[in-house]
């Protein structure tokens, strides 16, 4: 199995307050695999991710990845682990607001020995005309694209994307769905997503439904939806 | 594969003009300091090595001597005999028209030489060559004419004399006078064909150099009693002594230490400027770093990343600073000397300690502080990036106010509950640019008040200082000798109604920072002058005395001879209030019993007439209220210009540091004020929210600052300074000053306070959108 999750526990706070977040939760993901999270607010599914890209850490619970025990690596051993293996989307892009938009995208490739072609990715986001723009001069698609080009370029074995669809339009979340697809298909990454969009399931090999911090049904999509044919 | 460059590497110059505020007045505090600093540090280095090169360059004597009559061939044979070369020096001291006194002789080849700045040495009758510094003063330049009551004299060149870098007429002055007194070199036809008196004044040189102080003042005593036997003596300046040779070297010496307190304060506000600005920085990015972390960049990337704006900015400030510095403001500062004194045009060196003090130190202090605050910092996860949350800190809880509180005031108490730190460090930097604030406007007020103390504190209108005259030996041994000492004796007697005879004997500090000269007065027990009975055995401290060495009644102070080893030990007995100068009192019989020197013996008068019955020649000098206001104006010229520079230096840095604070607070609350703005909040709401509560915190720091300001600023200049001049300056800051810093910071933060609101009306309600969990 490429990516292994047995017993996480997570919780916030202290004593009276303490919140469990994560009441167990144990999965596994094949290489290559489209995953998808869902779940409402507060179900634990954004702090499962964050777990998953070295990010937080669990309280309690293993995880594999690739055959390595990833909660007993240091923080250095994160990095590099996150360098070489991870690529993050997030709701709000986190662009860096001074750097053109090739720019940002060359950010992800400076991580990778091997990184994708920078011009193939352009033209694959869509981006090519707006690739020396800075971020304030793109609509939130287009930011949106770019993001989804910094984690990429790098050709992660791993794509975090938390809620990428979250700040856009139905329109513009259906062409970013679709660029993820065709990411997985074209590069063969192993993708997690989290969203709390039921709709986005169809499009996922594997979802993983949860509910106040447990997993509530794990299905695996006999057949797959293309994003494009996706209504919501 | 080549490793791809960094992309991040872009950001660097687009961050320094993205934050030019910023950027631009760490800049500008850089450029200032080190131009200023590095300026002034190698204009008198320069100067001062010049100045000491020029003894054994220009060949300066190891002393003088003026006789009545020209000396023969024989007499300067008898003195030559002990070993030492005399060469003659005389002069003419001409009267001009409008009142100056030029001080005329030919030109020297031997000793003391003259140096030429500028043209041409005068060859021909009614040339005439006058000291550089004497032109700029009245502004006169090549090809003018001055005019004696005799002659018309065509200005040549322009020159410096070796042995007047200070212009002092006589010795016995208490003060040079570079305005009305100088010098000037004419042919030997001119100089023939004026008719002033000529004096006889003589050079000397050792043959070897003395080791030290003690070792020059027994040569020059022994030398003395020779030209004594075999001339008619009127006056003998050994070198050491020489007021119109030393003091401007010494001059030079002591605001050195001025300099190097303005650039250790400056040298904190920087180290504190750089850890707030490193801090705010990645306050604002912490998004960015939160991406960056979690996309797998290492700290130590984003640590250079982060390093390389200060850095770059840094490395350009230290170039222009440098480059200003040996340039235009080593000729500023070196013209606040040249104003006042004649040295010649020295080179300018290049001065490594300089570079190190004023480049290096706050390159390395800057980069260290950045270092560790960039460590601290970056060394959170990358999640709490992601969540701005950047607080170490685990547990946060709400302070509870009343809800009977207005909401508005409870908002701005939020405000301020939120950035206690940045208030924090907004009370640092406004305590300190008060703090050189003040020193700049409070010195010339200590100056003047210290002249105003010094008027009304006299002891007597006059006191004089009688001198023994050159030709007079106490030890008497021929007739001649005995009859001599006996006119002298009787010079010395005077009819002056409440004249009162004391002794006054000249010690040094021991074992102190700095050697000082401490006078001691040797007074009758029911002295008119002094109002405390000091009885024999007793000890009294000048108010001066005591407050410079920090002594109090029951202290020791220990005191030794000029040039001898000898030390006395004094208990202090009280305290005389008196702040003109750093002395003890003690009885007159006491005093001329510790220091043996007779019975009978008295050297000065005190006097509320003026004293006319004792021959000139007898008065070394005389104190009143003049002769110790000179020391003050000349404070006053010589400190004017540095105070007006430094007036301005801290000024710019008063408002950059509060632009500064004032700039990161908004910053930091950009988001909450989006935020507001979305509600419906109008700019004015927001200000009231925001600017003031930092309005209401800046004024009560100010307020706080001040009295700190004054407390600190009295350390320095009475405590610091003063362990580094001669004489003790009782510091002085009037209240009205205060009310003056109050208003000139107040103007500062208007101005301020109006760019912020600006910069408050132009935050885009789209800041509030971003992601914060």
């Amino acid at each position: 199995m490429f990516l292994e999750v047995k017993d996480i526990h997570k919780s916030y706070g202290e004593k009276d307050n303490r919140i469990e977040v994560l009441k167990g939760i144990s999965l596994s993901i094949d290489k290559g695999e489209f995953c998808v999270l869902l779940g409402p607010s507060g179900s634990g599914k954004s702090t499962l991710l964050n777990i998953l890209g070295g990010i937080d850490e669990a309280d309690s619970g293993t995880i594999e990845i690739l055959g390595k025990q990833m909660t007993m690596l240091k923080e250095k051993e994160l990095t590099q682990y996150r360098r070489n293996h991870l690529g993050y989307v997030f709701q709000m892009y986190n662009l860096i607001p001074n750097l053109t938009v090739r720019e940002n995208i060359e950010v992800g490739a400076y991580l990778s020995k091997k990184p994708l072609d920078i011009d193939h990715l352009l033209v694959l986001l869509g981006l090519e005309e707006h690739q020396d723009k800075l971020p304030r001069q793109l609509s939130g698609g287009q930011q949106q694209r770019t993001s989804i080009g910094r984690a990429i370029i790098k050709n992660p074995d791993i794509l975090l994307c938390d809620e990428p669809t979250g700040a856009l339009d139905y329109k513009t979340s259906k062409e970013i769905l679709k660029l993820i697809e065709d990411i997985n298909r074209e590069y063969g990454n192993t993708i997690i997503m989290v969203t709390h969009n039921a709709a986005i399931k169809e499009m996922a090999d594997v979802v993983v439904r949860l509910r106040d911090g447990m997993i509530r049904d794990i299905v695996r999509n006999v057949e797959k939806k293309k994003a494009e044919d996706l209504e919501w | 594969m080549v490793r791809q460059k960094n992309p991040l590497r872009h950001r660097v110059i687009r961050e320094i003009f993205g934050d030019l505020g910023k950027y631009a007045t760490i800049f500008i505090m850089m450029v200032a300091m080190i131009g200023l600093a590095s300026g002034y540090l190698i204009a008198v280095d320069s100067m001062q090595k010049g100045y000491a090169e020029g003894f054994s360059l220009y060949n300066i004597e190891d002393g003088n001597f003026t006789v009545a009559n020209k000396l023969t061939d024989d007499q300067i044979d008898e003195i030559e005999k002990s070993g030492n070369t005399i060469y003659p020096i005389f002069f003419k001291d001409v009267e001009m028209e409008d009142h100056h006194t030029l001080r005329m002789m030919v030109e020297r080849k031997n000793v003391n030489q003259i140096i030429l700045d500028e043209g041409k040495m005068p060859t021909r009758m009614n040339e005439v060559a006058i000291d550089r510094n004497f032109a700029d003063n009245n502004q006169l330049k090549i090809g003018d004419h001055l005019s004696s009551n005799q002659y018309d004299y065509e200005i040549v060149g322009l020159v410096s004399f070796s042995d007047y870098s200070a212009m002092f007429s006589s010795n016995k002055d208490s003060m040079f006078d570079a305005i009305l007194f100088s010098v000037a070199v004419v042919s030997e036809e001119s100089y023939e064909a004026e008719k002033a008196k000529e004096i006889y004044r003589y050079a000397w040189q050792y043959e070897s150099k003395a080791k030290d102080e003690a070792e020059e003042k027994k040569w020059a005593d022994e030398f003395v009693s020779t030209v004594r036997k075999n001339s008619e003596l009127e006056e003998y300046v050994p070198q050491y002594l020489n007021q119109a040779i030393f003091f401007a070297g010494d001059d030079l010496q002591s605001d050195s230490s001025m300099i190097h307190l303005f650039l250790y304060i400056m040298l904190l506000i920087m180290a504190f400027v750089t850890s707030l600005t490193t801090a705010d920085t990645i306050v604002k990015e912490a998004g960015v770093i939160g991406t960056l972390r979690a996309s797998g960049y290492t700290k130590w990337e984003l640590f250079i990343h982060y390093l390389s704006p200060l850095l770059l900015v840094i490395f350009v400030a230290c170039i222009v600073g440098n480059l200003l510095g040996y340039t235009y403001l080593k000729d500023v500062m070196r013209n606040l000397y040249y104003n006042s004194y004649s040295f010649p045009n020295y080179p300018t060196l290049i001065n490594m300690e300089a570079f190190l003090e004023t480049t290096i130190a706050p390159v390395i202090i800057m980069i260290v502080v950045s270092v560790i605050v960039l460590m601290r910092k970056l060394s959170i996860s990358p999640l709490q990036f992601l969540r701005h949350d950047l607080s170490r800190k685990k547990n946060h809880f709400a302070m509870k106010l009343a809800h009977s509180i207005s909401f508005f005031f409870r908002y701005r108490l939020r405000v301020i509950f939120q950035n206690i730190p940045h208030y924090f460090m907004l009370f640092i930097g406004l305590l300190l640019a008060n703090i050189l604030l003040l020193f700049g406007l409070s010195l010339p007020y200590t100056i003047d008040h210290y002249e105003e103390t010094i008027a009304e504190d006299l002891l007597a209108t006059k006191q004089y200082i009688l001198s023994i005259p050159a030709n007079i030996n106490l030890e008497a041994e021929s007739m001649e000798e005995k009859m001599a000492l006996m006119e002298f004796m009787q010079g010395i007697e005077t009819e002056t109604e409440g004249a009162e005879k004391f002794t006054l004997y000249q010690l040094k500090t021991h074992n102190a920072v700095k050697e000082e000269n401490v006078l001691v007065y040797g007074v009758q027990e029911e002295s008119e002058y002094i109002d405390q009975k000091i009885p024999y055995g007793k000890i009294y401290v000048s108010t001066a005395c005591a407050n410079k060495f920090r002594a109090e009644v029951g202290n020791e102070i220990e005191l030794k001879e000029q040039y001898e080893d000898k030390v006395y030990t004094f208990k202090i007995d009280g305290i005389y209030p008196y702040n003109s100068s750093v002395a003890i009192f003690m009885n007159q019989e006491y005093a001329n019993e510790v220091f043996d020197l007779g019975e009978e013996y008295f050297s000065a008068y005190f006097s509320d007439e003026e004293i006319k019955d004792i021959d000139e020649q007898y008065i070394a000098s005389e104190i009143d209220a003049e002769s110790l206001t000179k020391v003050t104006r000349q404070l006053n010229v010589s400190f004017g210009g540095f105070m007006r520079a430094l007036r301005i230096a801290t000024f710019v840095i008063f408002f950059t540091m509060m632009y500064l604070l004032t700039k990161i607070i908004i910053e930091k609350n950009s988001q909450s004020i989006s935020m507001v703005k979305i509600l419906g909040y109008t700019t004015q709401d927001i200000q009231k929210l925001y600017l003031r509560a930092t309005s209401i915190v800046t004024i009560v720091e100010m307020l706080i600052c001040l009295p700190i300001a004054n407390s600190v600023n009295r350390w320095m200049i009475e405590d610091y300074m003063s362990a580094r001049m001669t004489g003790y300056l009782p510091y002085h800051a009037p209240s009205n000053l205060f009310v003056r810093m109050f208003l000139t910071g107040m103007i500062a933060y208007i101005v301020v306070a109006i760019l912020e609101m600006v910069k408050i009306y132009r935050i885009p309600k789209t800041d509030a959108l971003k992601n914060v969990e």
